[in-house]
């Protein structure tokens, strides 16, 4: 088949079994690859009510049709499960250089399947595949088990590894490949652990075919050209997602302790410009990328390397912890990395127990004596340690900021911040309206890939409650996540601002069929409805009350910076999801009407 | 006219190699690249490229001159001339001179001066001039 | 002699109009944005001569300014 792999690869890991089946020509047409692929397995596969941590839930790993591609930034990869983290769908994208290699050894996803009885590693050498003991791995750190993986086998394996975080079924854990890429969100890495999985391993040979050699030349050369001449190119590669710190700073997006305010006093001395002086010693690109946005660190301070930190990290560990230390905010992001914990999620309970720490909630008899105040770096080190590995006060926080929440009361639920249980990336939404919506109604979570929109709040009016927002917001959410469906980076578009239309010629000429952006939106359309389908499947009452942000954002209004004394009323947050519902042809209650659903082609596979 | 690498500008994407195998063999796979990047992670945390210079050792140790020169100075691969004898590959100072029967099973193959590379290098890392006038 | 001023796409795409503008110098970017009715906290960044200032610079004769807006997030 033109543009793909041509096999799924499952392992049946109960059995110890390996088998290929062709990729179904049908899915590839309506759901395309990465993302797409794996709701569509999940929704067909995975039967109701699994365990998230059990042998009926599946980890689905998918490239898609233009990962590995001369297309610029076809590193993509999707991780695709029903999350420990919220009990819904979990999807993560990781960047680097598996996804190309799955393609280059035939495949377009991998499905992990059952438990193993022991610590196992998936072996992929092209046509040899293999299920092989890791029980001398199990317990080891990511980085030291993907250098042994890369002095044994060669650099051109790629390794996806789990830390103790995963092993020990952190609902938040991550997978890390490539010395710092990571497929992070909604706990991906735990159900790798639950599944004895320590890492995959993966090598290939072969081309991937396509349907017109020619025009995929001309269509591929012509994006890189557009890369390249992009008016940004320069200081987008120059300085990578950090370019935002100090414009997140000065309009009050920056998450500041627990997100109580959106601008950090000592934010000048985290922004891009300062680490690129201080710490970045190379850039390091995902496959295929034109333009870099992974900084490669040489930390003297504390004697390491560590890629990053890229924006999030330094919102989550920086500001969101009152740490105004680039050094120590990418020692904190290395120590992530290698216990294999979402740096997101681990910054934001963090910066929930610092709160509880200062009102009173938690003393140091509950902290295992740790003084945790906001800005304190050795705390945070510690408690990411003990988190990984469950230790002490760290259990409690590795259970997720909304569960612990719920067990400490006391108010502190108030101030966990998260939407559906996933913890809140680093974009602070106050008196953001179309971005808080974002965040609401965020497939995975609150989580800010699907769409992104606090510069429309800003042109149009941060406080503005008004249809063309919520349109805006369903606009992205069905587009952006299109390229976690292609196997590809976003960045390109959204930052470089190349015309996406460029893609289009290159879609076809790899898998000779054609689709218009129009298509595209379409098909985003669908997976966005079917992954609402799954949530609601997969939880009792579903509805509305899911939405709800974190009320500090209409309770409570910051007391310093750029959102000092802004807020946004309840009555607007309500407001927001009545549009949205409408727009999304959704009932009030927040479900798709069995016309969408018609609508949408999507009756057959839902049953 | 030769290619030059700048390693310390690499960022790895490999773009470079996937524009090499399109170019030499009309596939998509970098395995079939003429370019080597060897990433040293995590430390020292740089990408090491290796680029043919044509200096021409290969053409010379060619039994049956499949390996010839075009006018701007590049050697290539006669595909159809090459009989896979392997006497190329060893003699190749940069480690950029393929004989890999398990990939492609007719012919050696090497950096053929096209281009492509440099024209999908974000970094910067990669370019083409004249040769250098050869230091005492 | 004027400065320049240049747009970045991400820009371009949010405001529409022109991509470049001939500006007088001796006014910071940030005024000088709002001569041109360009909201400034839509600009994330500014590059001037290829190194990244804030919008409190004072642009100078001949200088290469340049405006990039975040669309995207990280």
């Amino acid at each position: 088949m033109n543009g793909y792999g041509g096999s799924i690869l499952r392992v049946n890991l109960t059995k110890g079994e390996v088998t290929k089946e062709p990729t179904p020509a049908d899915v590839a047409r309506d759901f395309i690859g990465g993302r797409g692929f794996g709701i569509y397995f999940l929704f067909k596969e995975v039967p109701k009510g699994a365990d998230p941590l059990g042998p009926k839930n599946k980890l689905i790993i998918s490239s898609g049709p233009i990962s590995g591609m001369l297309v610029p930034g076809g590193g993509k990869c999707d991780w695709t499960t029903k999350a420990p983290l919220t009990g819904g769908y979990a999807s993560a994208s990781m960047g680097g250089h598996f996804t190309a290699e799955m393609r280059y050894a035939g495949l377009d996803s991998i499905i992990l399947e059952g438990i193993s009885p022991k610590p196992v590693y998936l072996f992929i050498d092209d046509n040899k595949i293999e299920l092989r003991d890791a029980s001398d791995l199990w317990g080891k750190g990511t980085f030291a088990v993907e250098k042994q993986f890369k002095e044994k086998l060669g650099e051109e394996f790629q390794v996806a590894v789990i830390g103790p975080g995963g092993e020990n079924l952190v609902p938040y854990a991550c997978i890390n490949h490539d010395y710092g890429r990571q497929a992070g969100r909604g706990g991906v890495g735990a159900v790798m652990g639950s599944k004895k999985v320590k890492a995959i391993v993966v090598h290939g040979a072969k081309s991937i075919p396509v349907a017109d050699k020619d025009a995929y030349r001309k269509a591929g050369m012509a994006l890189y050209k557009a890369c390249k001449d992009a008016e940004g190119f320069k200081d987008w590669t120059r300085y990578g997602t950090t370019i935002v710190v100090s414009w997140c700073d000065e309009v009050g997006a920056l998450p500041t302790r627990n997100f109580s305010a959106g601008s950090f006093e000592g934010g000048k001395n985290i922004y891009g410009p300062v680490m690129r002086e201080k710490i970045v010693i190379t850039d390091k690109a995902c496959f295929g990328c034109p333009s870099p946005c992974g900084k490669y660190s040489r930390n003297k301070k504390y004697n390491s390397f560590v890629e990053g930190p890229e924006y999030e990290t330094i919102g989550m560990m920086g500001s969101n912890l009152g740490i105004d230390d680039i050094e120590a905010v990418a020692q904190a992001n290395l120590l992530c990395d290698e216990l294999g914990v979402d740096s997101i999620s681990t910054g934001n309970v963090i910066g929930w127990a610092m709160e509880c720490y200062e009102k009173g909630i938690f003393t140091k008899a509950d902290t295992d004596g740790l003084d945790l105040k906001f800005g304190n770096v050795e705390a945070t080190f510690a408690l990411i340690e003990k988190i990984a590995r469950r230790e002490g006060f760290g259990a409690l926080l590795a259970e997720g900021v909304k569960r612990a929440a719920q067990k400490v009361g006391k108010g502190s639920e108030k101030f966990a911040i998260h939407v559906k249980g996933m913890e809140q990336s680093a974009y602070a939404t106050h008196n953001a309206t179309a971005m808080l919506l974002a965040y609401m109604t965020c497939d995975v979570g609150a989580h800010h890939n699907r769409a992104w929109a606090i510069t429309y709040d800003l042109q149009v009016g941060r406080d503005k409650v008004v249809p063309e927002k919520v349109a805006r917001v369903i606009w992205l959410q069905n587009f952006r996540p299109m390229f976690d469906v292609l196997g590809g980076c976003r960045l390109q578009w959204v930052e470089l601002g190349i015309d996406r239309d460029l893609y289009v010629p290159a879609l076809e000429a790899i898998t000779g069929i054609h689709r218009t952006w129009e298509d595209l939106d379409k098909v985003g359309e669908r997976i966005w409805n079917l992954t609402r389908l799954y949530w609601a499947r997969e939880n009792e009452g579903f509805g509305r009350a899911w939405d709800m942000p974190s009320p500090r954002f209409y309770e409570e209004a910051p007391t310093s910076g750029a959102t000092k004394g802004q807020i946004t009323k309840l009555e607007d947050v309500n407001k927001l999801l009545d549009m949205y519902y409408e727009q999304r042809g959704w009932t009030s209650d927040g479900l798709p009407k069995p016309e969408t659903i018609e609508a949408l082609g999507l009756k057959a596979v839902i049953g | 006219m030769r290619l030059y690498v700048d390693s310390t500008k690499c960022s790895g994407c490999n773009a470079c190699r996937v524009a090499c195998s399109l170019n030499l063999f009309g596939e998509t796979n970098p395995k079939k690249a003429a370019l080597v990047i060897e990433p040293q992670f995590p430390a020292p945390g740089i990408y090491n490229v290796k680029v043919c210079t044509q200096c021409g050792d290969c053409a010379a140790v060619c039994p049956t001159e499949a390996i010839k020169q075009d006018a701007q100075g590049a050697y290539y691969v006669v595909y159809e001339e090459c009989i896979m004898c392997g006497a190329c590959e060893p003699v190749c100072p940069e480690g950029v001179m393929f004989v890999r029967p398990n990939l492609v099973e007719n012919t050696a193959w090497k950096c053929n001066l096209c281009g492509d590379c440099v024209a999908v290098c974000g970094t910067g890392a990669l370019w083409i001039a004249e040769k250098e006038a050869a230091t005492a | 002699m004027p400065a320049t001023l240049r747009l970045g796409a991400s820009l371009r795409i949010l405001i529409g109009g022109r991509d470049e503008y001939a500006v007088e110098p001796g006014r910071s970017v940030h005024e000088t944005l709002v001569s041109l009715g360009i909201k400034p906290e839509l600009v994330a960044m500014v590059s001037v001569n290829g190194e990244m200032q804030t919008k409190d610079y004072v642009v100078q004769e001949g200088d290469a300014v340049r405006l990039l807006a975040v669309v995207g997030g990280g």
